[in-house]
């Protein structure tokens, strides 16, 4: 029954954090994902991101979220995989508002892995952190690991109401108490589109043909996904801009998520005027994208003003 | 004299144990499940030879294999076999426009995505996880269903991401 283990000389033998160290070496070092077909990514446009919350209500009509009503909101158990940070800056009339969608991030080295004792959650070969029901014991340690605060645990088998149950996908699973569950970047959609490839003859998904609901339904095509091994597809493309960044980039954690930071002159004109024009024009200078021309038109338009009045 | 009781009590024992078992086996694990019409696949599949997707139409292009509607079987009896008492309770269906409550024999949990669709455009053959349907008068359920059974296959033929969770679960 038992299993014959090699006996390694007690002085040869590694400890524990080399141990660790020699993992992490070979975990997912750069060129990970080359060996695999897929490496899927998301990118943000903030600079399109108006705010309108449409991502949220079409992961909420996708993914089976059940709406959990204001007591339980008010004490932070609410289902959404897809909150819409909003960040006031002035006050009104000389007001700012910031928009930043947070969904999981699917980090390469993802603190919630690590945390998990019964490996429900854990990343799969086309870079995806994924969450396996089946195997969740509900430990909630995962959460408490998270970053991010984007995975949301079922306090309670939620019910819907007779006509409602009908609009359930039957693509996802629904459920139950004692789940932690979280964004999957739509999985049943890219299992979809492999599914169309391999019945065209293809070996892999084309770029564009798979979008999760959130970028789907975005009005402003703020989201993009897509397949960041492949290096003519959108997301290659927009993740060179000199724009993007990380969500909380310091803590190291390789989102797949990729931000494009908000071309924006700041709040208040009259001290930081020049210098914000000028990284403005910098922006634009590296950057021909429509939302950066628009800025521009704006901004000569401001400037012609100002000359007018003096 | 003694010994004589003994053995016919040890034979006894083992019968009865044998029966409650087929028994049980038959009927309360639910691997043989009573249907409501007594469809019997050894006279459709089996003698008559009617391919399986000739009823179980969306197996190749759907996750579900499906069950035939009741327009699928009255398309036939509405000609064959009127009179008799099994095709009879099909016509009181067809008549009161009602689905037939078939019992599921091959049930996974919501959790289990199995595509029938990609398992047979790999070549896969029906049987290789129903077992001989065209033999069995009422449909039995041969494999295990579990988790290890489909790996050892997935395992066995080398399938591209096939020991990924989610390849399955979802």
């Amino acid at each position: 029954m038992s299993k014959k283990t090699k006996y390694i000389d007690p002085a040869d033998r590694k400890t524990i954090p080399e141990r660790i160290k020699d993992q992490l070496a070979a975990y997912r070092v750069p060129g990970y994902y080359e060996k695999f077909d897929y490496h899927w990514t998301m990118v943000i446009d903030l600079d399109r991101c108006n705010g309108c919350g449409s991502c949220t209500t079409a992961c909420y009509a996708e993914n089976n979220l059940p709406v959990v009503g204001k007591s339980e909101v008010g004490i932070g158990r609410h289902m959404g995989w897809l909150r819409l940070e909003r960040y006031v800056e002035g006050e009104y009339p000389d007001v700012k508002v910031r928009f930043l969608p947070v969904m999981c991030q699917h980090c390469d080295s993802a603190p919630c892995e690590l945390g998990c004792p019964v490996y429900a959650t854990y990343h799969n070969q086309d870079g995806l952190n994924v969450q396996v029901y089946n195997r969740c014991v509900g430990t909630y340690t995962c959460a408490t690991y998270c970053p991010y605060d984007v995975r949301r645990f079922n306090w309670y088998t939620y019910k819907w109401d007779t006509p409602l149950e009908q609009q359930l996908s039957p693509e996802v699973t629904i459920r139950e108490m004692g789940i932690m569950e979280k964004c999957s970047f739509c999985i049943q959609r890219i299992r979809g589109a492999k599914d169309t490839a391999k019945d065209d003859g293809r070996r892999r998904v084309k770029d564009g043909e798979v979008s999760p609901a959130c970028g789907q339904s975005c009005p402003t095509g703020a989201i993009s996904f897509g397949d960041l091994n492949d290096p003519k597809s959108r997301v290659s493309i927009l993740a060179k801009s000199k724009r993007r960044y990380n969500l909380l980039g310091d803590l190291n954690t390789r989102p797949s998520v990729i931000y494009l930071r908000r071309v924006q002159e700041p709040l208040h004109a009259s001290a930081g005027h020049e210098t914000g024009m000028a990284a403005a024009h910098n922006t634009i200078a590296e950057h021909g994208s429509t939302a950066d021309t628009a800025h521009a038109i704006k901004d000569t338009h401001g400037k012609k003003t100002q000359d007018g009045g003096h | 004299m003694r010994i004589r009781t003994l053995i016919i009590c040890f034979i006894v024992l083992v019968v009865t144990v044998l029966i409650g078992y087929k028994l049980g086996d038959t009927y309360l694990t639910g691997r043989t499940p009573v249907q409501p019409i007594e469809f019997s696949h050894v006279i459709h599949a089996g003698d008559n030879g009617i391919p399986c997707q000739y009823c179980h139409i969306y197996a190749e292009r759907s996750r579900h294999s499906g069950v035939p509607n009741v327009r699928k079987c009255m398309g036939c009896h509405n000609v064959i076999k009127t009179d008799s008492p099994e095709i009879k309770k099909l016509k009181k269906y067809w008549d009161d426009k009602e689905p037939i409550p078939w019992v599921k024999v091959h049930n996974l949990p919501d959790h289990v995505v199995y595509p029938h669709k990609r398992h047979i455009k790999a070549g896969l053959q029906c049987t290789e996880c129903h077992g001989d349907v065209a033999s069995m008068p009422r449909v039995s359920r041969v494999s295990s269903l579990k988790m290890g059974w489909c790996l050892s296959c997935h395992m066995e033929k080398k399938v591209e991401n096939g020991r990924d969770c989610w390849t399955c679960h979802i």
